[in-house]
């Protein structure tokens, strides 16, 4: 029965092609951002969770604000990354001074101008950190050396691939000079391309990004420090566990008692980023959806015109003998065959959305079947409460008031 | 028992002060395989009837019996489905779905009985060699002319096999060749036992009728039996008395042609008095003319 009405309702559609295919870019529209939107979220947290995944297994990230709260660190305060930073300077000395932490390794943040004699580069992430970076994050260079401890106080620097061609071109970047705030820094080498990041909500892409000794770092911004994060390593003989609670010891007294910073290891690192990136991908996809409701009010309108338009046709269709939910079934199909096509060209456009951000965006979407499923069920759902009205308006119509019209 | 049976039947429009009678209290009783040709002027009821005996519209009053059984207080699913098994209708502006082909107008009803799509395509291409346009089966009602969408529409009527034919002015835009053609095809409907109710204005057409009942103001005024090739008496005599159509008359919208009520008429006259000839009449009427 239902294999009827569908394909009556295609060639219903079909004879007023322009207008179906008008009706139907709502749904296309609403469902290829949703899904768009939807596998954003889920490239971003796979990107993310492989980052995570390339940190040391005892790697333990400090990081400002009070993050987590609740017995087992499971209720997020996701307002504390809008915060300013409250780790300093201090923290990291402090840090330092544990025996059982051999590594701290101090994130500090700072956006800048990167000039060369050829280029200049605004709003460059200027991050200033310790010679373990690379060994901590899985870096690697392709040109040249990471600075090493003996490096700690000089102006040298590693550079990002992109900002290697921007501001060099062709030409081999190492020892030539970069001013980053007014202050020359020579490039020291350039990082392998990576789609490893900081984890933080700013641009944390190490491909465009300067990465300078930690303490020059300061020194460009006046003294001050913006730092995202600090990484520590328990030593050989120390477990994570011993480390953290030392580490959390150390930064109440610096912090006077004031516990406004968070000590997380890599597990909690990882459900605190997916709940970041859900809520986010939620908020966003649900901005998305309301341009999904704008297509099924749509439908709705054009249906009803139609309904309007084809009054005579009801009333002849209902002298032949159909019945009231025979007129329902087939206004109702056709509304329900506007939104699935407008929900499948949707997946299609978001695929090829998706493919375009892939080749022409360090973006990575990743459209998995959940999100088709998604997509579908709510194209179909829009499709259902859409056309219900417009389908029982035609239903209700007196057959021989519908054949006077 | 009747297939059809009207008994004091009323149906009223409006309300309050703009209330009109279309059907004042008819009684009407038609027999399996009978033709019955409806006449009458421009706004006595004649399409309201249709409508009620077709299940298109519900009577305020009376009570209707289809085939023995209340019809008019059933719900509309019901009626539907007696409509779709027991009722063809054929309207004067045919009616036809302009974006489908006569075959799949034709095919429209099975549609409605659940038939499978091939089965009821071999059906109404099968009905439509029989009304004789099988081989304008594909072309779009629009590229017909009259008399073969016309066809189409009594292919549709046709193609559930009903018992009951409604024709509401079935030749009223015809021409008269395509009338023919048309009228020679519910001839030979009635001939193989289906039940024709026909709505018209042109006496002649009643040639085709068994009966025919005459109508004014909603009342069925006047009931005449004929044997099948005569035109009624009471038509011929209305026909014969027609006024010329004065310009009165368009913007009344009353057609003059049946102004003349032919119940007066009859009644002075035996009952089924046959005319043998159109041409003795016209020369009877010439001399009366002529003594005068």
């Amino acid at each position: 029965m239902w294999t009827g009405h569908i394909k009556a309702a295609i060639a219903s559609l079909r004879t007023s092609r322009w207008r179906s295919s008008l009706t139907m870019l709502g749904i296309v529209i609403g469902v290829s951002s949703v899904v768009t939107i939807v596998s954003l979220g889920e490239g971003l947290k796979q990107q993310v969770i492989g980052q995570i995944g390339r940190l040391g297994p005892d790697v333990i990230t400090i990081r400002p604000g009070k993050l987590v709260s609740g017995p087992d660190g499971s209720s997020f305060n996701l307002l504390a990354l809008l915060n300013t930073s409250t780790l300093s300077d201090d923290d990291v000395a402090a840090l330092s001074k544990l025996g059982s932490l051999p590594t701290v390794l101090p994130v500090n943040f700072v956006t800048s101008t990167a000039t060369s004699t050829e280029a200049e580069l605004n709003n460059i992430s200027v991050i200033g950190t310790g010679p373990q970076m690379p060994q901590m994050l899985g870096l690697s260079t392709n040109l040249g050396d990471f600075f090493d401890a003996k490096a700690a106080n000089e102006k040298v620097a590693v550079i990002g691939p992109d900002v290697a061609g921007k501001l060099y071109g062709v030409l081999n970047p190492i020892g030539h000079s970069v001013s980053v705030a007014g202050q020359d820094f020579i490039v020291r080498g350039v990082l392998n391309p990576s789609s490893t990041g900081l984890l933080v909500a700013a641009q944390t892409d190490f491909n465009s990004a300067v990465l300078i000794p930690y303490q020059p770092s300061k020194e460009i911004v006046g003294g001050k420090t913006n730092l995202l994060q600090i990484l520590i390593q328990a030593g050989p003989n120390a477990s994570p566990d011993q480390a953290i609670k030392e580490a959390h010891e150390v930064l109440l007294k610096t912090h006077q008692g004031a516990e406004d910073f968070t000590i997380l290891k890599q597990h909690q690192l990882l459900k605190l980023i997916n709940g970041v990136i859900n809520s986010a991908t939620a908020f966003i996809g649900s901005i998305a959806a309301i341009s999904l409701l704008v297509g099924g009010v749509g439908i709705m309108n054009i249906m009803l015109a139609s309904v309007s338009e084809r009054t005579r046709e009801i009333g002849i269709r209902k002298a032949v003998g159909a019945t009231n939910r025979q007129i329902l079934m087939q206004f109702f199909s056709e509304g329900l065959v506007l939104s699935l096509i407008g929900g499948a060209l949707g997946i299609g456009l978001a695929l090829v959305i998706n493919l375009l951000l892939r080749l022409y965006t360090s973006l990575e979407p990743v459209v998995n079947v959940p999100v088709i499923i998604l997509a579908a069920g709510i194209s179909v759902l829009v499709g259902i409460i859409f056309s219900t009205a417009p389908a029982l308006k035609a239903a209700r119509k007196h057959p021989i008031d519908a054949l006077r019209a | 028992m009747a297939l059809i049976e009207l008994n004091e039947v009323s149906k009223l429009f409006g309300f309050g002060d703009a209330t009109t009678l279309a059907l004042d209290e008819a009684n009407l009783s038609v027999e399996k395989g009978e033709f019955v040709a409806i006449m009458g002027p421009s706004g006595c009821g004649k399409t309201t009837l249709m409508n009620i005996i077709g299940l298109l519209d519900s009577p305020t009053h009376g009570e209707y019996l289809l085939a023995g059984k209340p019809a008019a207080g059933l719900k509309s699913n019901q009626q539907a489905k007696l409509r779709r098994d027991q009722i063809g209708f054929v309207f004067q502006f045919y009616n036809l779905i302009p974006t489908m082909n006569v075959l799949e107008n034709t095919a429209l009803p099975l549609a409605y009985r659940g038939m499978t799509p091939v089965r009821r395509m071999k059906r109404a291409s099968d009905i439509l060699e029989r009304v004789g346009i099988r081989e304008r089966e594909y072309y779009m009602p629009k590229h017909l002319s009259g008399g073969q969408i016309q066809r189409a529409a009594i292919a549709r009527a046709l193609i559930n096999s009903p018992s009951i034919l409604i024709a509401d002015e079935p030749t009223g835009n015809l021409d008269s060749h395509d009338t023919k053609v048309v009228m020679e095809l519910l001839a030979d409907i009635h001939r193989q036992g289906n039940t024709i109710l026909m709505v018209t204005h042109n006496p002649e057409l009643t040639r085709y009728a068994s009966r025919v009942i005459y109508m004014k103001d909603g009342t069925i005024v006047e009931e005449e039996e004929t044997d099948i090739g005569d035109i009624a008496q009471g038509a011929l005599l209305t026909y014969l008395r027609r006024r010329k159509t004065t310009p009165i008359d368009v913007v009344a919208g009353v057609s003059a042609l049946m102004k003349d009520v032919p119940d007066k008429a009859l009644k002075s006259t035996p009952k089924k008095r046959k005319v043998k000839t159109r041409r003795k009449r016209l020369v009877r009427t010439r001399a009366r003319k002529v003594k005068r």
